[in-house]
């Protein structure tokens, strides 16, 4: 059984520049894959590779094991966003989705199910000129959902999006992984795929710089950011600490040791017989990590 | 297929582009047609119809933007990535947007002579006139230039392919036609050959036109028959051309 999505030894140069540099991924359906990066970093053109639309210069992007080009029934197949602005301003939403609707076959009855879905019904018979962002965005992830595909491809589909909007999408894609679909979500704000993703990769100028499932990045977080200690002996703890070579900060009743584990730091105080109220990992925030993977490089605004 | 051209066509008439564009153009139409039936003194032996029929050379000229619009508002809009999400097969959705182009060039070039011609006799028909021609002479002309119309519209649809830019490929376009071809026509050496050949020329010979508006005098433009025949080599060269681009192109936004 070939991978929902599967990227291989994928490249892209647009002239000198390399877009997408060797990059390889899959992505299994009921899964669903956070593919995060600063701007710039090839995500979009990843994602287009993906689907047919940017050739690529090397490596091979397939869908269940074909080109995107190569499947007998694309819509069906595959739904993907890809960014807010393609539609034509003086057509109507509605009829957008129509003209779709009709090439690929599928009813106008559809069409009003999804308009009712992504709160657009209303709306719909407004010219799309006129629409926010975040309508955009909705009638985009109406366009994919079309054909009922068990593979989707969302590229940046927050961007635009309220906090009541991003909660949606983000219940909505747990739902459609729990029905055994496998999506492939962009994003540069890891936070955004933090509560979605059950796997995430990492890309930075155009490679990979890692790839997990989200709880191993998590916990590779936690250590990072060393321990907190409260309570009425802490100082002594600190002592302690500090007398052994171990970087420790703080003040009398809170301190932050680094390089050692709850355990560690566990068993000194069991082994001094001090009181603490509280010892608890500082997680690094997810961010931290993010800049750490990717070089601290923020891109550009794309 | 079917559906496919279908939903070219929809996408089309969901435009206000659609209507402006050929309203403007039916409404100049007629007020020319009108005008010139109902105020020039015609001579006795002259093809009245014929020359009436050469102001639907003005809807052709939209057929032709239309095609370009069905390609290259696709890019200008960003439509086409959805467009070829549905149909990933670019030489298919070309192909598909060649068939729509035609079959509604055809329409619209069709009803204008229609329209053309029913007012003709019409305002000829109040001032006592006959069109002077016959049921046959009628049913070329209108043939030919609902022909016209529809490869014009094909060229255009090969033209957005090889130029996607669409403020560049409309423009390209009419300077062209109304402009270049008449200049490059004046050179001597090309006088006989551009304002027979051109596409303005053998649009001229489709539509059953005398003449085409250049050339010497004595120039006589292409039958009916080879103009068609030379109009639909040309839409078939700017469509390979635009093919060729279309399948080697990003499509990144």
């Amino acid at each position: 059984m070939s991978h929902a999505i599967e990227v291989s030894g994928l490249t892209k140069h647009f002239g000198k520049i390399v877009a997408v540099d060797d990059l390889s991924f899959t992505v299994d359906e009921g899964r669903v894959v956070g593919f995060l990066g600063p701007n710039g970093a090839g995500k979009t053109t990843t994602l287009r590779m993906l689907l047919g639309l940017v050739n690529p210069t090397a490596g091979t992007a397939t869908v269940h094991g074909r080109p995107f080009v190569e499947i007998d029934d694309p819509v069906h197949t595959v739904g993907a966003v890809l960014d807010g602005g393609m539609l034509h301003p003086g057509r109507t939403g509605r009829n957008h989705l129509r003209s779709l609707a009709m090439a690929a076959g599928i009813g106008n009855q559809r069409v009003e199910e999804l308009l009712e879905l992504v709160a657009l019904k209303d709306a719909g018979d407004r010219r799309a000129g006129g629409y926010s962002l975040g309508m955009r965005q909705r009638l985009g992830l109406a366009a994919a959902l079309l054909g009922d595909p068990r593979v989707l491809m969302l590229d940046e589909p927050a961007n635009g999006l309220d906090p009541g909007g991003i909660r949606w999408l983000r219940d909505f894609l747990r739902r459609l992984a729990g029905e055994g679909r496998a999506i492939l979500v962009s994003s540069h704000v890891l936070a955004e795929v933090g509560q979605t993703a059950d796997d995430v990769v990492v890309i930075d100028k155009g490679r990979s710089v890692a790839q997990a499932p989200l709880e191993e990045i998590m916990a590779r977080s936690a250590n990072q950011g060393g321990m907190r200690v409260k309570g009425p002996d802490v100082r002594r703890l600190g002592d302690i600490l500090y007398s052994d070579g171990i970087e420790v900060s703080g003040s009398d009743s809170e301190i932050f040791v680094k390089g050692k584990t709850g355990e560690d730091i566990g068993r000194l105080i069991a082994h001094h017989q001090l009181v603490v109220s509280e010892l608890s990992p500082i997680g690094a925030s997810l961010e931290d990590i993010f800049f750490e993977l990717t070089g601290g490089s923020t891109g550009g605004p794309s | 297929m079917t559906r496919l051209v279908g939903s070219e066509l929809f996408k089309l008439r969901t435009t206000r582009t659609f209507y402006g564009l050929t309203l403007i153009s039916l409404g100049l139409i007629l007020v020319i047609v009108i005008l010139v039936s109902a105020l020039t003194d015609f001579q006795p032996d002259e093809e009245v119809l014929t020359d009436m029929l050469g102001a639907g050379f003005f809807m052709q000229a939209i057929t032709l933007l239309l095609g370009v619009l069905i390609v290259t508002s696709e890019f200008r809009h960003g439509t086409i990535t959805p467009s070829l999400l549905v149909v990933p097969d670019r030489t298919k959705l070309t192909l598909v947007k060649l068939v729509a182009a035609l079959l509604i060039g055809l329409i619209i070039g069709l009803l204008t002579a229609l329209v053309i011609s029913g007012v003709t006799a019409l305002v000829l028909a109040i001032r006592g006139l006959d069109t002077g021609a016959d049921f046959s002479t009628f049913i070329e002309l209108v043939v030919g230039g609902a022909l016209a119309a529809a490869l014009y519209a094909g060229l255009g649809v090969g033209l957005g392919a090889l130029i996607r830019n669409q403020v560049g490929a409309i423009i390209g376009v009419l300077v062209w036609l109304f402009v270049l071809e008449g200049l490059v026509g004046l050179i001597p050496g090309l006088d006989d050959i551009v304002p027979k050949y051109g596409l303005n020329g053998v649009r001229a010979g489709l539509t059953g036109a005398e003449d085409g508006g250049g050339g010497p005098d004595s120039l006589e433009m292409l039958g009916q028959v080879p103009a068609g025949l030379v109009l639909a080599g040309y839409v078939a060269v700017f469509m390979v051309a635009g093919l060729i681009f279309m399948r080697r192109r990003d499509i990144t936004a």
